[in-house]
């Protein structure tokens, strides 16, 4: 075999590192590593400097935007036809899209005017002296007075401990329906916690806020929740929170 | 067109990635690959099938320089193969020359690989970033298959002499 001579060598290393070189010379190569120290160096410090570069040094993509102008404008006037059927799709989606937001925002939901009224029903209740039927802070005496006003029974507690102490009751009337109406206090806020009966599936709370009211509402077991207050939303979402998980 | 698509698409990000690193800006990078694609669109009857990336590479290749040479010449260095190949400088002691190759700072290499001048720097992008083959590379820098492994060697010497003097003046 013959003998590589280190500055040969010291390129082949690279073709080597490459595993571009054909089996014999790589053997080559690899024979004369193995007693130059030199070259061995070398080649390692290749190695390190190879892996380096492919691990940590940046790769640029093409930006999304690059790559679809490249793709849209280097397609060139496939007929005016084909050029409408590409946008058109999108055009007829964006329309469609953009009229159900229109019809979704525009149109009251089934939830809106339930809101609206509850709002309403708050301002009212503190309006008069009309704010509780039944005035108690004991959820037994509470509860029991809502029996036979309802067709439904509300769940009642009263949460002192978390600092919503539990006010009364009194019977309201939403959506032509006969609603519950509880009142807990919040430091020197009134919560108004309107329930009442639905047959809708269950729905997550949501937080809203109506004529500078905070509004938190729910569905959960056949009845609606409506919370409104002029407390923070944080704490409203608190009491729906304790509220929805009972006791 | 869909062969236009179909050749070109997948080669998109090599494409600019080689135009930036050529360039070293992202607007010319961006001219440079539209540039290549209306390029490769117009001559896509000439192009048998074959290898799609490295003749996209190619044109790539060619828009970056004529955008070099048009911006000032400022990176424009015309370097033979022949150039001396003395190790002169390369008398540090192990230690520290490892320490300053073996890193793993993404803007330290950024910053070598850009001190070197285009053509080693370009086999450097095109070996360890897009992993091309030796014949690829040939292809796409116009040189013979031959070549490319001594411009791979002084390539990443040179580069090793940049990390080495950005890691001595840390």
């Amino acid at each position: 075999m013959n003998e590589l001579d280190c500055k040969v060598c010291q390129t082949r290393l690279h073709g080597y590192l490459d595993q571009e070189l054909d089996p014999a010379t790589a053997a080559q190569v690899a024979a004369h590593l193995s007693i130059c120290a030199e070259c061995a160096r070398l080649h390692e410090q290749a190695k390190v400097l190879k892996v380096s570069v492919k691990r940590h040094a940046p790769y640029y993509r093409a930006p999304a935007s690059l790559t679809a102008s490249v793709l849209a404008a280097d397609t060139p006037a496939p007929g005016l036809i084909q050029r409408w059927q590409k946008w058109l799709a999108p055009a007829f989606s964006a329309a469609a899209l953009a009229l159900a937001m229109v019809l979704y925002i525009a149109t009251p939901g089934s939830e809106q005017p339930l809101i609206d009224e509850a709002v309403s029903s708050h301002v009212r209740s503190l309006m008069g002296e009309h704010l509780n039927d039944v005035v108690s802070s004991d959820r037994h005496t509470v509860k029991p007075w809502f029996t036979g006003k309802l067709d439904f029974s509300p769940p009642v507690f009263d949460y002192s401990a978390q600092g919503f102490p539990l006010l009364g009751g009194r019977l309201d009337y939403l959506q032509h329906q006969t609603t519950a109406a509880l009142s807990y206090a919040h430091a020197k806020h009134i919560i108004n916690v309107f329930i009442l009966p639905t047959s809708e599936a269950d729905k997550a709370m949501q937080s809203q806020s109506v004529r500078g009211f905070n509004v938190v509402s729910w569905q959960s077991a056949h009845m609606r929740f409506v919370l409104v207050s002029d407390v923070e939303k944080t704490e409203l979402e608190a009491l729906g929170q304790l509220l929805r998980n009972g006791s | 067109m869909k062969r236009f698509e179909e050749l070109i698409a997948p080669h998109l990000d090599a494409a600019y990635n080689l135009a930036r690193w050529l360039t070293g800006n992202d607007s010319a990078a961006r001219d440079v690959v539209q540039e290549s694609a209306l390029r490769a669109f117009r001559f896509l009857q000439r192009f048998a099938d074959g290898n799609a990336k490295a003749w996209f590479l190619t044109i790539v290749r060619n828009e970056s320089y004529t955008w070099l040479k048009a911006s000032a010449g400022r990176h424009w260095v015309a370097i033979d193969d022949d150039m001396t190949t003395d190790d002169g400088p390369l008398s540090h002691s192990q230690t520290p020359e490892l320490l300053a190759i073996h890193t793993e700072n993404a803007a330290l290499l950024q910053q070598a690989l850009c001190a070197l001048p285009p053509v080693f720097r370009e086999v450097i992008v095109l070996k360890e970033l897009e992993d091309l083959p030796y014949k690829d590379i040939a292809l796409v820098v116009d040189i013979p298959i031959g070549t490319v492994m001594s411009r791979l060697a002084r390539a990443r010497a040179l580069l090793k002499l940049e990390l080495l003097k950005l890691h001595d003046h840390e």
